[in-house]
């Protein structure tokens, strides 16, 4: 007997495939604005916060229904992106950006904290050997803040595996395109007979959503460790 | 070396406002804690800004407000070392070391890693992860990466603070080494004073960021608004003095015209060498005492005596200023007053013998 069936094998795919990217996409974002979060003042820092933080917060209809309003067909950026020949609405890729867009407060969080923590003085005296700004980013603030950004792409992992109501809601459940581990788990459920693939589903889920989570968890006490000795 | 500092910046507590030319091949900043040493050697290393301000080094200029000058840090080739000694936790000491040497042109390397690796003496911790060094190890450490930027001034932000008293020992040698042997000026932030002076008797005295006193030790130290910020660490007192001979347990050495029991140290005849003592750890006497255990007499003539809080600095002259701490109570029995002899008891082991005398 086959554990899966092909039409779950591509469920879980595309499943790892959406969340992989949804973290390539997202973690630079993550970076960048966590930097600027943890090392500069400016007017407007508080709200820019709050808007990161906003996916979170959100029943995760209304950020696909933004998405939609947004990047759809015949959303604001929709026409230029099909200028463009990239079409996010009823694609894989759209589930890639719903991913990415609900799982950025997570991976935000963990970034953010992970740059706060290291020490400036450090950055400060990578200047004072020669090293320019962007080089002290990459050659002491990015290693020093390394675990923390795993325990940010693995949380944002997690997250994107789960990611139901943006997804569905931005760009449907298309088997092979944007169906999606929940989304197929929702559809079976919806099917007569449909309880035993459903479960197996939910197994999985259970499964790579647990390993994400002690991996961020071992990449968090690794982060601990280091900040602990002088 | 000419450094010219004007730099002027709001504080929360106070307004830092400098203005000095640094000539002298090391320079020691000296201030209570919270007086602004910290914040200057910042507006000098580019790590922080002033409001307004000049900075300049041997006739180029780093900083300039009026002119819209800014080198960024990177720029300046300054060495920072500082109190923590802030190793890169992530790298090994040997990549602590060429963090900085690989970012200089290599025409305008000053040393190489042996030559620092070897004046230092961290040959053996190269291979190994820099949270594993002990704090005088971390120091030398942190020392040789500065260095091996090829400064052309090092900035040393209280670099032995953190160490005890038998590390300090052993580190000052090597700061004696980079000031005599590698003709780097610096400029040293301490509250210490012994510290400073086994390293320079050029002393710029920091109170609340306005420059109180600038110059040769023995000339600031007199100053009367100094005086008391000395004695807030406990005033140390510092002789020169000239080893006669050297008998078991002490040596008898020569300070000026007088003789001096101090403790014993395994150097030849003839050293000279500065031995401090604490300005409370001196007893004085109006008269010769008789039948006392202490070694040391020291006659001089009072020629000062300065109300500092609640106790009285008076400053004896026995061929060298000596500030003795004294109660209110013990002047006004003593009638102590300036013009009057004096005798100052030191017993031996209250000296702390200091660096030899270049």
């Amino acid at each position: 007997m086959e554990i899966l069936s092909p039409a779950e094998w591509e469920v879980l795919g595309l499943s790892l495939r959406v969340a992989l990217a949804s973290v390539t996409l997202t973690l630079p974002v993550a970076v960048g604005v966590g930097w600027l979060l943890a090392r500069c003042d400016f007017r407007g820092k508080l709200l820019v916060d709050g808007l990161c933080h906003l996916p979170l917060v959100l029943p995760p209809v209304v950020t696909g229904y933004l998405l939609l309003l947004a990047f759809g067909r015949r959303g604001w950026l929709g026409p230029v992106l099909e200028s463009l020949g990239i079409r996010l609405a009823f694609d894989w890729k759209g589930a890639v950006l719903a991913s990415a867009v609900v799982a950025f407060p997570l991976s935000l969080r963990a970034v953010r904290l992970a740059i706060e923590h290291v020490d400036p003085r450090l950055e400060g005296v990578a200047r004072t050997l020669g090293a320019g700004a962007w080089r002290v980013f990459f050659t002491v603030t990015l290693p020093l803040a390394a675990p923390g950004l795993w325990v940010g792409a693995l949380l944002a992992f997690a997250r994107s595996l789960g990611e139901f109501g943006a997804t569905i809601t931005f760009v449907a459940n298309i088997s092979g395109q944007t169906r999606t581990i929940p989304a197929a788990i929702y559809t079976y459920l919806n099917q007569p007979a449909g309880e035993a693939a459903a479960l197996r589903l939910v197994w999985i889920s259970i499964g790579l959503s647990l390993a994400a989570l002690v991996g961020s968890e071992w990449a968090a006490r690794r982060s601990r460790n280091r900040q602990a000795t002088p | 070396m000419t450094l010219t500092l004007r730099l002027q910046r709001q504080l929360p507590e106070f307004r830092l406002d400098v203005d000095v030319i640094c000539q002298e091949p090391v320079t020691a900043i000296y201030g209570p804690s919270g007086a602004g040493k910290t914040t200057l050697l910042n507006l000098v290393s580019g790590l922080a800004r002033p409001d307004t301000g000049y900075v300049e080094l041997d006739g180029d200029v780093l900083y300039c407000s009026s002119q819209g000058t800014d080198r960024p840090p990177e720029a300046r080739r300054l060495g920072f070392v500082f109190q923590d000694d802030l190793l890169f936790p992530h790298l090994s000491v040997d990549a602590n070391l060429r963090f900085g040497y690989e970012r200089v042109q290599p025409a305008e390397r000053r040393f190489e890693p042996g030559q620092i690796i070897d004046l230092l003496e961290i040959g053996p911790l190269l291979g190994r992860p820099s949270q594993q060094l002990s704090g005088g190890e971390r120091q030398r450490v942190a020392l040789g990466r500065a260095l091996l930027s090829s400064p052309r001034m090092l900035l040393m932000d209280e670099p032995l603070a953190s160490l005890d008293q038998g590390l300090k020992s052993r580190i000052i040698p090597y700061l004696r080494h980079v000031r005599s042997d590698l003709g780097i000026p610096i400029l040293y932030v301490s509250h210490s004073v012994a510290e400073i002076l086994e390293l320079t008797r050029q002393v710029l005295v920091l109170q609340q960021g306005q420059v109180l006193a600038h110059g040769d030790f023995s000339v600031v130290s007199q100053d009367p608004r100094v005086l008391p910020l000395l004695d807030e660490f406990g005033f140390e007192n510092v002789l020169p003095v000239e080893i006669l001979n050297c008998k078991e347990s002490a040596c008898t050495a020569r300070c000026g015209d007088q003789m001096l029991r101090i403790p014993f140290c395994d150097r030849p005849v003839g050293t000279r060498l500065f031995v401090g003592v604490r300005a409370d750890d001196i007893i004085l006497a109006r008269q010769p005492p008789e039948g006392l255990s202490v070694r040391n007499r020291l006659q001089g003539m009072i020629t000062e005596i300065a109300a500092v809080g609640a106790t009285r600095l008076v400053t004896i002259d026995v061929g060298h200023p000596l500030v003795v701490k004294v109660t209110p109570e013990a002047v006004a029995d003593l009638a102590l007053a300036p013009g009057l002899a004096a005798w100052c008891l030191i017993k031996t082991h209250s000296l702390r013998l200091g660096p030899e005398i270049d």
